[in-house]
């Protein structure tokens, strides 16, 4: 499947911003699964792509002018071979056992992995654990905040797709699984949905494999990859400071269509950076 | 408990050490009345320095000076150059360690360490996977705990890697010693250290391949317990003492704000921890770090010392295997001893630990400071029982060690002058070689019979002394 994405996020500020620091995460890399056609982001000025620690591309957009919108976009268009169902990686996944604020696992959340998994460490188990979480935490926009915990969703019983995706890591680290947070767009036909997603990998015995708890998925074949982490704030495509500008005001569009050869089709969402 | 102690100033017969003896003879002589009106003396000049240490725990964040007794630990030259030698092979160990750990894993690969102990520890930071340092070197300055045994022989405690103190009141309580009582420092030879500010910034410029790189050190700031060391280091360095919104990243380069406009940084002393460095990277709550200066040194733009991720190697649980990194890296037999250590986190050594709580000290492997530890012999049953069940909860977090018995040191007391229990934390400098200044930081536990010397924990100082014999 051919994705051809058009994102675009402009920040408005009702005062005068003094500087302002971003590191965006918005350009895809080439993988087993994914392969980038072409990519721009485009920025108010010229930024030099670094890698970040997790292997992710990353521009850090810093200015030092005064401003008072800010406007990134980033568009391209990406294969997706959605046969493959695994990524391998040379580098060890330990590091990605352990917990942060954002996926430490509450006693809850420890009995629930349990509860679904026992014994089991494969792909079914993880499958099961998915499917129960996405029971578990309804779907509900605006009922977390983007600060909130997995154990916090969970006790709560709703959240989004970041919740649905802090709560797998938690419980899969917990049963020694090394788990990673994935963040980047998913194709739905379904237009009321959002096209900036995020969900879960876990490492099992030899490969990194998806599980989409939102959208009970084990098989990403919609899904393209912006950047991975060990929670939200290591992978989300925008974290950013700035001295002054008071209240902000943020709208993001993000268009994710097929663009298959013949092109009857076009499936596009809109929506909020983040679920 | 065996009342086996080892006394730094009297043998087992009560004799006078020959290294001691010039300062037995001064103390002898010395009217009573005099000592206490120095010792007073003393108290005043500590406190209208400033040099104070903020106590965790306590809801004030009260402002306590760090008691400062005159009676110095004294170490004989040859024995100091056996404890010099055995801190420079283990630090550089250490720093060979952390190389290898954020390279090749050659240690891994040989399986002396095993992968997931240090790989999925919270001190490993993958943000420095396959980045090179100049000169390799992370952990630049470091402080090894060092306490004796019953028979004298020295052991290591712990290493710091991270942001390790107390260095300003090694320093400060030797300029207190030399102002109090200059008549000692003329009668026999002791090792000068006053060139450690000059050596610290030596190290730091020689951690960047600049040739005059520009120097800050960076500060948590005034509420920081140990922001009186950040201070006083600047000043004898002669370097700026700056708070994280004192610096700004611009282009993936740090710089300062002056008065006179931005000025470029090369080597940040940081005396703030990796996870307040850079909140679009770590913590974003921080508010004492610098956005973006992550990706500066990581573009090998600015020099961090320590650099990110040495907490890996100073870990607790890591400690076991140091001896061992020592005969991997340097095919050396280490020179100190490491004290026995049972992991509980292995089933069979948790067992045994539980069995003997009583008689052991248990730590916490992230802890440092001396909260959240047991000593055992000195704890009461419900402390214990409390202990084991955290220990239960989370066995993954401790480990526990038998309670040495900590060599002693004559200090005034209010009854007059007793034995009280001192440990020793010289500090490590790795610049374009591992050097120390003689001796280091004594801490005594004021208490009788207590064995924490934390400042933390009502601990005092102790000018130390290494005496030509």
């Amino acid at each position: 499947m051919r994705l051809s994405i058009s994102h675009d996020t402009t920040y408005h500020y009702d005062d005068q911003v003094r500087t302002s620091i971003q590191y965006l995460r918005l350009t895809p890399h080439d993988s087993e699964r994914q392969h980038v056609l072409n990519w721009q982001l485009n920025l108010p000025r010229p930024v030099r792509a670094q890698l970040d620690p997790f292997g992710n591309i990353l521009h850090v957009l810093t200015m030092d002018e005064p401003h008072d919108d800010l406007i990134i976009s980033a568009s391209g268009e990406v294969d997706i071979d959605e046969h493959c169902e695994a990524e391998h990686d040379d580098q060890s996944a330990y590091p990605y056992l352990r917990f942060t604020r954002l996926t430490q696992p509450d006693e809850a959340l420890r009995e629930f992995a349990h509860q679904q998994c026992n014994s089991h460490r494969d792909r079914d188990a993880l499958i099961r654990l998915m499917n129960a979480l996405s029971e578990r935490i309804v779907y509900t926009p605006g009922s977390t905040k983007v600060d909130s915990s997995a154990a916090e969703a969970f006790a709560g019983k709703s959240g989004v797709c970041q919740d649905h995706t802090h709560a797998f890591l938690a419980c899969a680290r917990s049963l020694g699984i090394p788990a990673r947070y994935v963040s980047g767009y998913i194709y739905t036909e379904d237009a009321g949905h959002l096209a900036s997603h995020a969900w879960a990998e876990a490492w099992l015995s030899d490969a990194w494999y998806s599980f989409d708890v939102t959208n009970g998925l084990s098989r990403p074949e919609r899904h393209l990859k912006l950047a991975v982490g060990l929670d939200y704030l290591d992978a989300c495509p925008v974290r950013g400071m700035r001295r002054g500008g008071g209240v902000e005001q943020m709208h993001a569009k993000v268009l994710v269509s097929p663009t298959l050869s013949q092109s009857q089709s076009q499936g596009q969402s809109q929506g909020q950076t983040q679920q | 408990m065996s009342r086996n102690f080892f006394d730094e100033m009297h043998d087992a017969n009560g004799d006078c050490r020959a290294h001691y003896r010039e300062f037995a003879r001064w103390l002898a002589e010395t009217p009573e009345e005099q000592l206490a009106q120095r010792r007073r003396e003393a108290d005043l000049l500590f406190h209208r320095a400033g040099i104070t240490f903020t106590l965790y725990g306590d809801e004030q964040g009260t402002e306590r000076l760090i008691p400062f007794d005159i009676i110095p630990r004294s170490i004989p030259a040859s024995e100091w150059r056996i404890v010099e030698k055995g801190c420079i092979q283990r630090v550089q160990a250490l720093n060979m360690f952390l190389a290898d750990l954020y390279h090749e894993q050659r240690i891994i690969k040989a399986g002396i360490i095993p992968a997931e102990q240090v790989l999925a520890n919270e001190g490993y930071q993958l943000a420095m996977r396959g980045l090179n340092l100049h000169r390799d070197i992370y952990a630049h300055i470091a402080g090894v705990d060092l306490v004796r045994d019953g028979d004298g022989s020295y052991y290591v405690l712990e290493d710091n890697l991270r942001t390790p103190s107390g260095v300003s009141y090694m320093l400060e309580d030797r300029k207190m010693m030399m102002r109090l009582f200059p008549e000692l420092f003329s009668a026999q030879r002791i090792a000068p250290i006053g060139h450690y500010p000059n050596m610290l910034l030596d190290t730091l410029k020689c951690a960047s391949p600049m040739d005059n790189p520009s120097v800050v050190v960076l500060t948590p700031g005034r509420f920081n317990s140990a922001y009186f060391e950040h201070a006083f280091l600047a000043r004898e360095m002669g370097v700026e003492l700056v708070e994280g919104a004192d610096l700004f990243v611009r282009d993936e380069k740090v710089f300062m704000r002056t008065t006179a406009g931005a000025r470029p940084v090369d080597v940040i002393y940081r005396r703030l921890d990796d996870a307040f460095l850079d909140p679009l990277a770590f913590n974003p709550d921080s508010m004492l770090g610098v956005p973006g200066l992550l990706s500066a040194y990581r573009s090998g733009n600015v020099v961090l010392a320590n650099a990110i991720g040495t907490g890996v190697a100073d870990d607790k649980s890591v400690y076991p295997f140091v001896t061992d990194m020592i005969r991997f890296y340097l095919s050396e037999e280490p020179i100190l001893k490491n004290v026995p250590t049972w992991q509980c986190r292995k089933p069979a050594e948790l067992s045994h630990v539980l069995a003997n709580l009583p008689e052991l000290v248990v730590k916490e492997t992230q802890g440092s400071g001396g909260y959240g530890m047991l000593v055992g012999p000195a704890a009461s049953s419900a402390e214990i029982e409390d202990f084991r069940q955290r220990i239960i909860a989370r066995p993954e977090a401790y480990i526990a060690q038998p309670t040495l018995s900590l060599s002693t040191c004559p200090t005034f007391v209010e009854k007059g002058i007793a034995p009280r229990h001192i440990d020793l934390r010289p500090f490590v400098l790795t610049g374009r070689e591992t050097q120390l200044v003689p001796g280091g930081l004594t801490r005594v536990a004021l208490r009788e019979g207590s064995l924490v010397v934390n400042s933390s924990q009502g601990g005092g100082t102790k000018d130390t002394w290494v005496v030509e014999d």
